[in-house]
């Protein structure tokens, strides 16, 4: 069953139709409720989303791609949250395990870029609101330029100048010593 | 060898952190569950309570309803979680998964959502505990919708040869039904021999002539693993994508989804894997790493 099938059918009420595409986008809706700054809230945000979702299916336009729809519901609902809290959105994920594919014989090699990835990390938290939601979804969510423009609401042309001037301070933040 | 060549680019090293990046998430089923309880529970929630429902226009406005602002114009004034002031008639903890709702059978799908829930972990390190049985295996690596699991020594090869479970070719024309993913095509490689899908069309796999085989799956959906011994695989791009390339043959096989078992597929020649989005895409039987990632490049 692909998108278009379950949306049609969750519209005609069957609400197992609708638990396949919750199944199917669960852990992309939570990683985008996570990586946009609902934390520990990420779980409400998410099913929260998803009950609005199902709420408002009838406004989806079926000729469009369901992901960026749902998407820019978790990512208002994160918006919300974050809101009522008072302050500004932080990305609060850290570094899996990980073990190096250079590990076994290169624990130098490793260390330094683990530590490089966890300055890169640290400097994306840093940035600015929007460059780092516009850094956050293009490249930790893997969005494109207009699905991005889509989830958070914004014109492309704001997407790309804030992808570039995040692009451009995290250059300057962490540098190119070891590219 | 083992050495990943180093980032020359900023935007390649953030798609990589992202992959790294640790996000916990429920399993998917129980979310489902959790949803649909709170659906079913509340008044008035199906979306063809609105007019709209039948609506061929496109019309992006809802209704009226009480039900919240929406959500494609301007934020949301609701709370978020669970909202006192608007449960249904159940009272009780709404968005809370409500067990004696559930249909016992519901339950036994966790085991297969705890294995797709494992994939968003990129890297996982087995160390220590392993158990005797799989002593040999040093380290599970996941890349692209891949379990790689690294031995210290080389792999009993695969001797036998068997399908991906379901799997049917297709005529060229015909465009695959029921595929929840875009089909790419190495357009390098001209119009394929054959192309099959697999395993309720979660697999679409091509097939050139002199063993080249191309495969492409939704990660969340299925994967593969393979058995290494070193050389560790090749850390590579394609275009701004992480890549790995396997250069020798070695054991390839499926993961059931059902309950995790793992079936042996066949011996598998040098394989380059890669990740674009959430599809992840597996090119197998071409002679040189250039080589595949200039094939790779190619993909329409």
């Amino acid at each position: 069953m692909n998108d278009d099938e379950a949306v049609a059918r969750a519209l005609d009420g069957d609400l197992s139709a609708y638990e396949t595409l919750v199944a199917r986008y669960s852990v992309l809706a939570h990683r985008t409720a996570a990586l946009l700054g609902a934390g520990d809230e990420a779980e409400d945000v998410v099913q929260e989303a998803f009950v609005k979702a199902f709420r408002h299916l009838a406004s989806f336009r079926r000729d469009a791609p369901f992901r960026p729809w749902l998407l820019r519901i978790v990512a208002n609902e994160t918006h919300n949250l974050t809101r009522s809290r008072g302050r500004r959105s932080e990305l609060t994920v850290r570094l899996g395990a990980t073990v190096e594919l250079t590990a076994p014989d290169d624990p130098e090699g490793a260390a330094v870029a683990a530590d490089r990835r966890a300055r890169l990390l640290a400097a994306v938290r840093g940035l600015p609101e929007r460059e780092r939601q516009a850094v956050v979804c293009r490249y930790f969510l893997q969005l494109t330029e207009a699905e991005t423009a889509q989830v958070l609401d914004w014109p492309v042309g704001t997407v790309k100048s804030s992808t570039h001037r995040g692009l451009a301070r995290l250059r300057e933040e962490v540098g190119n010593e070891l590219a | 060898m083992n050495s990943p060549e180093p980032y020359d680019d900023l935007e390649a090293e953030l798609l990589a952190l992202g992959d790294l990046l640790d996000v916990p998430s429920p399993p998917p089923a129980d979310v489902a569950a959790a949803v649909r309880a709170r659906l079913e529970s509340t008044p008035g929630s199906t979306p063809g309570s609105t007019p709209e429902s039948t609506s061929e226009d496109g019309t992006r406005e809802p209704a009226e309803d009480d039900e919240g602002p929406d959500p494609e114009h301007g934020p949301f004034t609701g709370t978020v979680g669970p909202r006192p002031g608007s449960v249904g008639p159940r009272p009780g903890t709404p968005g809370r998964r409500d067990d004696s709702r559930r249909p016992p059978a519901r339950r036994g799908r966790r085991a297969r959502w705890k294995i797709v829930a494992a994939v968003v972990i990129v890297v996982i390190a087995v160390t220590a505990a392993t158990p005797q049985g799989r002593a040999a295996v040093a380290h599970i690596l996941r890349l692209a919708g891949i379990e790689i699991q690294l031995g210290a020594t080389p792999p009993e090869p695969v001797t036998t040869t068997a399908p991906l479970p379901g799997e049917r070719t297709i005529s060229g024309q015909e465009p695959p039904r029921g595929v929840t993913f875009q089909i790419m095509r190495p357009a390098e490689l001209g119009a394929p021999q054959r192309t099959t899908v697999a395993d309720g069309n979660r697999i679409v796999s091509m097939f050139w002539p002199g063993g080249i085989r191309f495969d492409q799956f939704q990660e969340m959906d299925a994967f593969f693993f393979k058995k290494l011994a070193p050389p560790m695989p090749e850390y590579t791009r394609v275009g701004p994508y992480m890549a790995w390339w396997l250069s020798g043959e070695h054991p390839l096989g499926y993961i059931k989804r059902q309950d995790g078992t793992e079936v042996p597929l066949r011996q598998a020649a040098a394989t380059l894997i890669w990740q674009q989005g959430s599809v992840s895409y597996r090119l197998e039987g071409v002679k040189t790493r250039e080589e595949a990632v200039r094939i790779a490049g190619s993909l329409r």
